[in-house]
Parts: structure tokens; C-alpha cells; sequence
């Protein structure tokens, strides 16, 4: 009993890392029809961020995020400022922007491994290698639980994160608009939002989003420019499968698939992790096409 | 008095298409009602959405009270006054109704003024006000339809437009969509509207308007055109008939 | 099920059909010329062995020129035609190879005689995979076929009887040392020649021009009668063959298959690529794209030397063609009709 809950546990903590990353990528597709294929590749870069300034700077991670945060919302808005304003209105604007990411992945992944090799990075706050343990509660006997110190405070930054965007789409000015947009763009811009406006934010936001993952990821993962594509993969999976546009789905999708591929490992062997998040997406697309919370198959 | 809108030689198509609207010239005066009709194809809801600035026209121009709109934003537009209210999908369909109502207002800065003009809203439209807490994708025809006219009242706009707001709704129902736009003419808000019920469309308007091939073909008091036997037979015939089958 | 615009002509007399397809009048008899000129220079080159200074290396750069150019092609019948972006078609190259590979290491078939297996396993998991996934329009399948490469990847790197992440060695072809790579030129030449003649026969059929209505309106083509379903994943499926083969083929060419030979992002990522810079839709675009960009990689490879920085070059020739020439080279051109003749096969 005390290992299922150990597992679950376990689940819920990358769950919970899982939920902010595929949150950012879902809102680039709900406002704006973006499948960003880039999205883990930004994810990694601000990782090389925060991994840089806690070996020079000796900045924590988690703290690196006030940081990164603000820098990769800029980043995001300059991106689709230059970008992707460009091919705006086009026919098959989806399947465009699914190939100009795909090329900026390349190009940022080209690019990171030029200056700083393949080498696997990881930074090592001392709470990257604690645990909380706890005994005693409902637990039997003698049993002890480990709450991993560094994937604990990541999945709680993640929390407040999401908590944060969540009160910043319902209540204020620019969440309506945000919104708006994303239920009805057409709708949205006669009422009198400036749709453009609202895209490049929701974009910065989004990049902002996996700013603030990548500062996560810079100590619970060891990382190297290839690795975005594995991420990419589990990502887009948890995003078709909590619906592609929901911020809902994508975090209960986060939640429920980390928790189960953390009983595929636990049970299965750690090498196949990943493929709970694959067989998912196969099983979702069969079942549900639009995924938990999606709209009606869209175009 | 000048007109309150001027519509000056409008070429305008979608994409790479041809022209919809063929050089198409309009004046619209203050306070007054208009109902556009004609065949489909006519041109009557790309006009709107080139007023409304979702469609830039490629040539000739839309002036509002002295004000050129034709390369501006919608929400540029929006901003002088001029409210376009789509034939469908006008709705945020996952916000409350009161959600939706203060998207309209999105462009207002008074808080007070936006609570105001929400009392009025609900006061004309008391459905709203009993299901204000529901989704709107949920709301029946009819009521979203009232919503979408609310929510564009809620800009507290000069000029309206209207494309087809009986649209799919019960004769009943068209019938209290009627009686308030009505309403809305008596406060003194410049109306046009898109009607494929073109004889009901034409009895609560001042104007007519005959669209078609893309140009105004024949324009007049709206009483006038109902009797014109060429309209009757050409127009009135056709979307009558489609009419009756709504 | 498909018909051959050329048999359409009326004036075919009954003598004659055979020639109406073989040689159409016009400048289109000049680049018909043209090509078989081509051809024949390929296929003979092996045998002018002694004006060939390296023929080794000619023997392999060619090999792998016409593997790109058959492996894009392919992917052009779901990609370009269809416009549904297949982003782990690599995915299918391992299962060929893989089928091939097993079938030499632990029956001793040549691969040269399995690789139309491979080819036809390839189809199947096309189909398989695009019944799943091409369910939705939109970004879901796009998505699903990467899941799809890294679901295979995980699987193949662990599964014992096909050699785990290490893979399975393969013997050398039972070839006198001098002409070991010349059968493999010729097998990815015909390949080449396999995948162009397919991706044409589909361009010039009722079937191509159905699957261009699906990528240009898919509900239009839906209410226009063509059943968008069957035709995106037989699309899909016959996209997988010819990479299938090529997998069969290549395999063999470097005397192993392992996993991340095969499942891997880059070879999909130069796939896409080749097909967009020649122009995806059309026919010619991407055997150009495919030369074009392997001649790119060779020179950049020789200027910076193996450095991630050639990566980035190719995702920004991606990038800056998707901006300013979306269209692709041939695509591009034919707008602008300065398209030459011999390279307008569409």
C-alpha cells in the first residue's frame, strides 16, 4: 500500500512539472491556432539559462525563474512580432505554423549544441538530491515515505504558476481578451480587442510558461539540445489528449498521465515511461479524437 | 444634413477571389433605419464586414462622420461606433451571458457606465438578465440572438448593423427580435440591417436598399419598394418564397 | 482506380495507345528526352568505372542522393499532395530495414529480395497508424506521427530478438570488394525511379487530384464527394513503401540496423525539408529538394566541418524558405513561369 501511494505520489510531482510545460503549449494553440513544435526547445534554452547563472552566479533555480520568466515573454513576443506576423491569414495557417517551428526548433537546437556541446547538463541545488521523508499518519507501521525535495517545490512553483494564469484569464482585462480570442477570434475582434495585441502576448506568455519550465527541468532532468524532440513527443501527446486550446485539459492530462507512467515504471521498468504518454495519444485519438476537454474536431 | 456614413465605389473580395461587391456606393443618414436585400451572393454581409473592418476593401472607401474606416481594425472601428453584430457565431460560447455582455464593453473604461448599460440591457432584454450566469453556447436561438444584440448595445453604439438576426429562429421568436430592433431605432441609433425575411426586414426599416451583382440596384423609402411591382416580382419573389420556407 | 490522363485522348487511334503515353508531343517530348537522357547516364555510370577517379565514393554519394530523392518523394504523396505533414516518416525506413535486417541476420534472405517486404510492412503500419490518426483533421496527426517514431524507438531499443539499442550486425554483401557499393547504387536508383514513377502516377490521377481538393478545403472535398477518409490513409500507407524499401536497402549498405539509425527526427526533419525547398505538390520538387540539400549538406559539412552548426543552417533554410518561398523552388517558379520545361513533370 505504501508503495502504490509512493508511486502515485511520484506521479503527481512530474505530473505536476508535466501540467506547466504542456499548459504554455496549449494556450499557443487555444489562442492562436499554433502547434509549436518549438515549445520543448525553449523549454531547454531557458534551461541552459538557469544552469549557467547557478554555476557563475550561484543563482537557485527556482529562484532563476523571476529571471527567465520575463526575458522568454519577451523573447516570445519579439518571435511573433518577426514570425509569425508574417504568415498571418494565410491558407493552412496551422500546418505553417507547424513547419516554421519545426524549423525554428532546429535552428535554436543547432544552435545550443554549437555553443555548448551535447554534453548531459544538470544543476545540483542540494534540495535536487533530497527527499522529505515522512512516516507515521495513516502510513503502517515502520513505512516511510519520500517526497523528493527538488520535484516537491517544482510541482508547488508549478501550482502557483498555473494558479496565477488561471486568476489572470478569469479576472483580469487582458485574460477576458485572451479568452475571448480563443473561444471566437472573430467574435473577439468585433468587440474590440486587438487581436494581434493579444496573440503576441499570449505568445510571450506561452514561451514565458516554458521559461519558467525550463528553470524547472535545468535540475530534474539532465538535459542536452537533442532532448527536446522526446519532449515534444510526451508534450504534444498530453495536449491532444487534454484537448487541443485547454488550459484544463492539458493539466488534469498532466496529472493523470504522470501518475500512470509512473506505475508503468514503477512496475514496468523505467525505459518505458515515455510510452504511456504515446499509447495515450494513440488510444485518445481512437476513443475521443478532440481529447478530454476539446472543442469539436477543428480545423 | 450630411450622411453618417458614406460608402464611395467599394471593390472588396475574399483571398484571391474575384470582386464581391463590384464598385458599390451608399449613403446612410443619421437616425434612420435601413433594410438591405437581394439574392445571395448579393454582396449584403461582405458590406458589412468592410464597414465593420474584417474586410479591407481593395478599392474605394467607407467614411464615418467625417472619419475614413476603410484600412482600419475592427477594433478600430468599434471605437467611433460602428457595431457589427455576424449572422452566427457572434458569441463567446463558454462565457456567462454576463460574461458576454461585458465583453461588449470591453472598449469602455467606466466601470460604472458598464454596470448601467447592463441594467438597460437586461431591463430590454429580461431573459438575459434570468440566465445571466449560464454559458452562452448553451442559450436557445433566439436567446442568443438577443444576447448578441445586447452585447453590441452595451458599446452604446451610433450605427448598428445587423446581419440576419431572424436567421434560423421560430416566427414567434423572429417577431420579438423585430419588436426590439424597432426599439433600438426609436433610441435614436442608426440601423441597418441584412434581412432574408425581406417583407418583415423592409416593415421596420425607413430605407430600403436592393443589393445585387455587388451594387446598389435600387434604393427608396422602404414603404415605396414593398409596392414597386419590378422589386415585388424580382426580389421579393425569390426571397419571399425562401422566406416562407424559414 | 487510377486513370492515366494520357489514355483520355481521343485521338488515340487503336494502333497507337502505347505511344500516346510514351511520347507526348510538344516541348513535352524535349523534356522527355531530357530525362531519359538522365537515366540512361545514371544507369550506365557504374560501368564507366574507369573515368570515375573515386568510384567508391561516387558509387555511395550516389546511392544516398537517390535514397533522399525516393524517400522524399514518397513523402510528398501525403505531405505535398495531401497536405498532411507526416513529421516520423523515418519511422517507416526502420520497420524496413528492421524486416529486411532480421531476415538476413537470422534467415540469411538478401536484403536486396526483402526489401519490397519491407516496403509492404511499411504500408501496413501506414495503415494501421493513419486509421488511428487521420481520424482528425488538423495538428492531431501531425503530432501523433512523431509519438509514432518515439513509440517505435523506445520499442526497438528494447527488444531483445531485434538486437536491443545495440542492433543487429549484418554481413556484407557476398560482392568482390572493388564493386561492393554498386549493387546499392543501382537498388536506390531503381528505388528513385520507383518512388518518382509512383508520386507521378498519383499527381496525374482522379485519386491526386482528390487528395489536392482534401489539402486545399477538406470539407469542400468532403461535400464534393470524395471520400476523404480512404484516400488520406491510402495516402498515407502508399507514402510508406518506397521509404520502406530504402530502409531495406540502406541497412544493409552500412552492414547494421540499430535504432536510432532509423528513429530519428533528423532524417523525417531532412525529408520535410528536401520537400519544401523543391517545392512540395509537385513531382519535381522533391528530387530537386533532394539534391539540392544533400549537395548543401556535403559543401556546409566540408566548410564548418560535423558541427551542430549545420543544423541550424538547414532549419534556417527551412524557416526562410517557409517565409519567402513557400512554394518551393519548382513551385515558385511555375508561378512566375520561368519553370524549364524539364523539370515541370507536373
Amino acid at each position: 500500500m505504501t508503495n502504490v501511494i509512493q508511486v502515485a505520489i511520484l506521479g503527481l510531482l512530474l505530473g505536476g512539472v508535466y501540467a506547466l510545460m504542456a499548459a504554455g503549449l496549449t494556450l499557443a494553440f487555444g489562442v492562436m491556432r499554433i502547434v509549436n513544435l518549438a515549445h520543448a526547445v525553449f523549454i531547454i534554452a531557458s534551461a541552459y539559462i538557469s544552469f549557467f547563472m547557478f554555476e557563475n552566479l550561484g543563482l537557485d533555480p527556482l529562484l532563476s525563474v523571476v529571471i527567465v520568466m520575463p526575458l522568454m515573454f519577451l523573447f516570445g513576443v519579439a518571435v511573433y512580432q518577426v514570425l509569425f506576423r508574417r504568415i498571418e491569414g494565410t491558407p493552412r495557417y496551422t500546418e505553417m505554423t507547424v513547419l516554421l517551428t519545426f524549423g525554428i526548433a532546429i535552428i535554436i537546437e543547432g544552435l545550443l549544441g554549437f555553443f555548448f556541446t551535447g554534453i548531459f547538463r544538470k544543476a545540483d541545488p542540494e534540495y535536487a538530491t533530497d527527499s522529505f521523508i515522512v512516516s507515521g499518519l495513516f502510513l503502517p507501521e515502520g513505512d516511510i515515505l519520500f517526497i523528493p525535495k527538488g520535484q516537491f517545490f517544482a510541482t508547488l512553483l508549478s501550482m502557483v504558476l498555473l494558479f496565477g494564469l488561471w486568476g489572470f484569464l478569469r479576472y483580469s482585462q487582458t485574460g477576458y481578451a485572451i479568452r475571448a480570442t480563443m473561444q471566437n477570434r472573430a467574435a473577439a475582434q468585433i468587440v474590440g480587442v486587438n487581436v494581434r495585441r493579444v496573440s503576441a502576448i499570449s505568445f510571450g506568455l506561452s514561451t514565458a510558461l516554458a521559461g519558467a519550465s525550463g528553470a524547472l527541468m535545468s535540475y530534474l532532468f539532465p538535459f542536452f539540445p537533442f532532448r527536446h524532440w522526446q519532449w515534444v513527443a510526451v508534450l504534444l501527446a498530453l495536449v491532444v489528449l487534454g484537448g487541443m486550446g485547454s488550459i484544463k485539459g492539458a493539466v488534469i492530462g498532466a496529472f493523470a498521465l504522470g501518475v500512470a507512467s509512473s506505475f508503468v515504471v514503477d512496475r514496468i521498468g523505467p525505459t518505458w515511461g515515455p510510452m504511456t504518454f504515446y499509447l495515450a495519444l494513440f488510444i485518445i485519438l481512437l476513443v475521443r479524437p478532440r481529447g478530454l476537454f476539446g472543442k469539436e474536431v477543428a480545423v | 444634413m450630411p450622411p453618417i456614413l458614406e460608402i464611395s465605389n467599394i471593390n472588396a473580395g475574399y483571398g484571391a477571389g474575384p470582386n464581391i461587391l463590384q464598385g458599390l456606393s451608399l449613403e446612410v443618414e443619421e437616425a434612420k433605419s435601413y433594410c438591405i436585400i437581394g439574392p445571395n451572393g448579393a454582396g449584403k454581409s461582405t458590406l458589412f464586414k468592410v464597414i465593420a473592418g474584417l474586410l479591407h476593401p481593395r478599392s474605394g472607401d467607407v467614411v464615418f462622420r467625417g472619419e475614413s474606416l476603410a484600412r482600419r481594425r475592427p477594433d478600430q472601428v468599434l471605437a467611433t461606433g460602428v457595431c457589427f453584430v455576424p449572422q452566427d457565431q457572434a458569441l463567446f460560447p463558454e462565457m456567462s451571458v454576463r460574461e458576454n455582455l461585458v465583453m461588449g464593453a470591453y472598449l469602455v473604461r467606466d466601470r460604472a457606465l458598464v454596470r448601467q448599460r447592463m441594467d438597460r440591457v437586461y431591463e430590454m432584454f429580461p431573459i438575459l438578465k434570468e440566465r445571466a450566469g449560464q454559458d452562452a453556447g448553451k442559450l436557445s436561438g433566439g436567446q442568443q440572438q438577443m444576447l448578441a444584440m445586447g452585447r453590441a448595445l452595451m458599446i452604446d453604439p451610433i450605427l448598428l448593423m445587423l446581419d440576419e438576426p431572424s436567421l434560423g429562429l421560430a416566427p414567434q421568436v423572429a417577431q420579438q427580435i423585430f419588436t426590439r430592433v424597432r426599439e433600438l431605432e426609436e433610441l435614436g441609433i442608426t440601423v441597418l440591417i441584412v434581412e432574408q425575411n425581406a417583407q418583415r426586414g423592409l416593415e421596420l426599416a425607413d430605407w430600403g436598399v436592393v443589393l445585387d451583382l455587388g451594387i446598389v440596384r435600387f434604393e427608396g423609402p422602404a414603404d415605396g419598394i414593398l409596392e414597386d411591382p419590378r422589386i415585388r416580382e424580382l426580389y421579393l419573389g425569390k426571397a419571399a418564397s425562401a422566406g416562407d420556407t424559414n | 482506380m487510377i486513370e492515366d490522363r494520357a489514355d483520355a485522348s481521343p485521338e488515340d487511334s487503336a494502333s497507337e495507345p502505347v505511344e500516346a503515353v510514351v511520347r507526348p508531343a510538344g516541348p513535352a517530348r524535349y523534356r522527355w528526352y531530357v530525362l531519359v537522357g538522365v537515366l540512361v547516364i545514371l544507369l550506365s555510370l557504374p560501368l564507366m568505372r574507369p573515368l570515375i577517379s573515386s568510384y567508391s565514393y561516387t558509387m555511395t554519394l550516389g546511392a544516398l542522393v537517390f535514397m533522399w530523392v525516393a524517400m522524399t518523394s514518397s513523402w510528398n504523396i501525403l505531405g505535398g499532395y495531401a497536405g498532411y505533414i507526416s513529421l516520423g516518416h523515418s519511422v517507416f525506413m526502420g520497420v524496413g530495414g528492421y524486416v529486411a535486417g532480421v531476415l538476413l541476420y537470422y534467415y540469411d534472405v538478401s536484403p536486396f529480395l526483402t526489401a519490397p517486404l519491407g516496403g509492404l510492412a511499411a504500408v501496413a503500419l501506414g495503415f494501421l497508424a493513419g486509421f488511428i490518426t487521420l481520424r482528425t483533421r488538423g495538428p492531431a496527426f501531425i503530432i501523433s506521427t512523431i509519438a509514432l517514431l518515439f513509440m517505435f524507438l523506445l520499442l526497438f531499443d528494447n527488444i531483445e530478438y531485434l538486437g536491443g539499442s545495440a542492433g543487429l550486425p549484418l554481413p556484407s554483401p557476398p560482392f568482390p570488394q572493388d564493386w561492393l557499393r554498386t549493387p546499392f547504387y543501382y537498388a536506390m536508383l531503381l528505388s528513385a525511379m520507383g518512388s518518382v514513377w509512383l508520386s507521378y502516377r498519383v499527381a496525374h490521377s482522379k485519386y491526386g487530384m482528390g487528395l489536392r481538393a482534401i489539402a486545399e478545403d477538406e470539407t469542400k472535398a468532403e461535400v464534393a464527394g470524395v471520400p476523404t477518409r480512404l484516400y488520406k490513409i491510402s495516402a498515407f500507407a502508399m507514402s510508406a513503401f518506397w521509404v520502406g524499401v530504402v530502409g531495406a536497402i540502406y541497412g544493409y549498405s552500412i552492414s547494421f540496423v540499430r535504432p536510432t539509425v532509423f528513429f530519428t527526427v533528423a532524417i523525417s526533419a531532412q525529408m520535410v525539408l528536401m520537400a519544401i525547398i523543391g517545392g512540395k505538390g509537385t513531382v519535381a520538387g522533391p528530387v530537386l529538394g533532394a539534391v539540392l540539400i544533400y549537395a548543401i549538406n556535403e559543401f556546409s559539412l566540408i566548410a564548418f566541418g560535423a558541427s551542430e552548426i549545420n543544423i541550424a543552417i538547414q532549419g534556417g533554410l527551412l524557416v526562410a524558405v517557409l517565409l519567402f518561398f513557400p512554394l518551393g523552388i519548382v513551385g515558385t517558379l511555375r508561378k512566375r513561369n520561368w519553370l524549364p520545361a524539364f523539370l515541370d513533370w507536373d
